[in-house]
């Protein structure tokens, strides 16, 4: 290892946990800082400054959700809230509080890798250095020229269809919930009308899809919301039943 | 208690009116079968007691009414005290045969009772036991293997070649995923017998929840050909997404269980009678006869001490399409393969998604 790599804060009160992280983060190049409790996690992300937080929910001394607006409040490094609790309703709240993804536990190392990669990046983009062209397998997404392309050919969309495809793509990987879709892509007023929102991704697949009933580049997080693939591969943890 | 010796005096009266209206047609003998008959009556209605008052009154009204000279208790021809102690005699063992059987039976009927309840307690039992044993085992089994691995992996790791080392990491990651699986449908199978199932319908088009359980299921079903030719035009269906999706989740895990690898798996839907009719088939073996209505029920498994599964799935599923409304059956296919056919209500009308104009 030439350079120290990124550092990740984990608060989680678990010490097999902890141990399980430590281990497989340190050995694919992170450097890890750990946290027991809310109060001291708070106090290492001041204090370290970490490019990444893996925040577990159930901590002993805070309610995780508070946690997380409240580190929010501050911080513009990415959260991946790790839990127990499996149901979308706490993925929705966590996310909505301003988590950047959800993990249910229990999960693999290689899909923490994958969505600690994932977050990484955004967090990239977000300092400036903006991704303009998001590509997955057929379809090419050109943000700066305003072109969608697949096999090549020039699709027409919508405008909705449009800004619900550049929505998802610029945050490729990521999962987005139905409310923060609505929000940017209808506006505020609309943030219950999920049908709409389902409505149109059923359109937008049927464009950029082969077997709409298939797909293979926007994928849907039941209850949660949706999210752009940034693989094509099947992504081997999330074909369990892992609610 | 004594409306039964009223109605025993009013019935040796009537037995004795009788005969003296039809005393012309009758000879003597013909009248004590009539008393014999009403003491048969009373000892199986009525009892002991009342039958043994029945024998005690119709020997003196016999002798009183029918044996001359007519109306005194005075008996003229001695053959009659015959007649008298054989009535009385017969009419003591008929009440005492009939009073017997009564006994037989009530007892017979009390300890058919206690069987049943015994019965039903021992089923109970054995299903509670059957129920624990199945679960226990579901948990052990991957616990063991984990268990087993692992202490593998801590202690003899110098000893092994490191394909066995990977294959013993296989066995806890694949094993330790069936627990989890396990204990998730553990917890949904009780939230659904609980009845803690809150149906959180919103508007949802079909496709997205087939899409998102085939999306979940790739890797499993790669190399499978999938056909699921939905038609556009399928309304919106108001529908619990999360518990939906599960649905499919489960029919298709099934589907990829229990057929080979590479066999086709197809999913249709059309509206029918204010219907949705959606069907999940397969080309594997099918299902026994007979099994078609068992496969929904708790911890029932085709192939028993099939590795797989632990037979939950399906009862979710006929849980979930149930608290819809709905209706889950099973049938093997007269091509070959398992059909899951779900029907569920078209309820409600569907909200207008306003268009827009291409640009």
């Amino acid at each position: 290892m030439s350079a120290p790599g990124p550092l990740v804060l984990v608060i989680e009160d678990e010490p097999q946990m902890r141990r399980f992280l430590r281990a497989s983060l340190t050995s694919h190049g992170f450097q890890v800082v750990e946290a027991a409790a809310a109060k001291e996690g708070t106090a290492l992300a001041t204090s370290h400054n970490p490019e990444v937080i893996l925040l577990d929910l159930g901590l002993p001394d805070a309610d995780g959700m508070a946690l997380t607006r409240e580190l929010r409040g501050w911080a513009r490094m990415p959260i991946i809230v790790i839990s127990a609790r499996g149901r979308e309703a706490d993925k929705v709240e966590a996310l909505d509080a301003g988590a950047d993804d959800y993990l249910t536990k229990p999960f693999g190392v290689n899909e923490l890798l994958a969505r600690i990669r994932v977050a990484l990046r955004h967090a990239q983009q977000a300092r400036g250095a903006t991704q303009t062209v998001v590509e997955i397998g057929p379809l090419r997404v050109d943000l700066g020229r305003r072109e969608v392309t697949l096999d090549g050919q020039e699709l027409h969309l919508t405008p909705i269809e449009y800004r619900l495809l550049t929505l998802l793509a610029s945050h490729a990987g990521k999962v987005l919930t139905h409310r923060q879709i609505l929000n940017e892509v209808w506006g505020p007023g609309h943030a219950d009308q999920t049908h709409y929102l389902r409505v149109y991704m059923a359109q937008l697949r049927r464009k950029i899809e082969r077997d709409p009933a298939r797909p293979k580049l926007l994928s849907t997080e039941p209850g949660v919301g949706y999210r752009f693939r940034d693989r094509l591969e099947p992504e081997k943890r999330r074909e369990e039943g892992n609610r | 208690m004594w409306s039964r010796y009223l109605a025993t005096v009013a019935l040796v009266a009537l037995a004795t009116a009788t005969g003296v209206l039809l005393r012309g047609h009758l000879a003597p003998p013909d009248l004590v079968m009539l008393y014999l008959l009403v003491v048969c009556i009373i000892a199986t209605q009525f009892g002991r007691g009342p039958s043994l008052l029945a024998c005690a009154l119709s020997v003196p009204a016999f002798d009183y009414f029918f044996v001359p000279p007519f109306h005194t208790f005075v008996v003229a021809d001695e053959r009659y005290l015959l007649t008298f102690a054989t009535l009385f005699v017969v009419g003591l063992l008929v009440s005492a045969l009939t009073s017997r059987v009564r006994t037989q039976e009530r007892e017979a009927t009390e300890r058919e009772k206690r069987t049943a309840a015994a019965e039903l307690r021992a089923r109970t039992e054995e299903m509670r036991s059957s129920l624990l044993s199945a679960v226990s085992h579901d948990l052990r089994t991957p616990l063991a293997a984990i268990t087993g691995a692992a202490t593998t992996l801590r202690e003899a790791h110098r000893d092994i070649s490191d394909a066995q080392r990977a294959e013993l990491a296989d066995t806890i990651c694949e094993e330790a995923e069936r627990l989890e699986r396990f204990v998730v449908n553990l917890l949904e199978m009780t939230r659904l017998q609980a009845g803690a199932l809150e149906v959180k319908r919103e508007w949802v088009p079909l496709e997205e929840l087939v899409g998102s359980a085939l999306t979940r299921l790739e890797a499993r079903l790669e190399g499978r050909p999938v056909h699921a030719p939905l038609p556009a035009d399928l309304p919106l269906i108001s529908v619990d997404p999360v518990l939906l999706e599960q649905v499919f989740f489960n029919l298709l895990d099934n589907a990829a269980k229990h057929t080979p690898p590479t066999t086709p798996v197809e999913i249709s839907a059309r509206v029918a009678d204010r219907q949705l009719v959606i069907e999940v088939s397969d080309r594997g073996p099918g299902l026994p006869p007979g099994a078609e209505s068992r496969v929904f029920e708790k911890f029932y498994r085709v192939a028993p001490g099939g590795a797989r599964g632990a037979g939950l799935g399906l009862a979710i599923c006929r849980g979930i399409v149930e608290a819809h409304g709905g209706t889950i059956t099973a049938r093997t296919r007269p091509e070959g393969g398992a059909a899951f056919r779900i029907a569920l209500p078209l309820t409600g009308e569907a909200p207008v998604v306003p268009a827009e104009l291409p640009a």
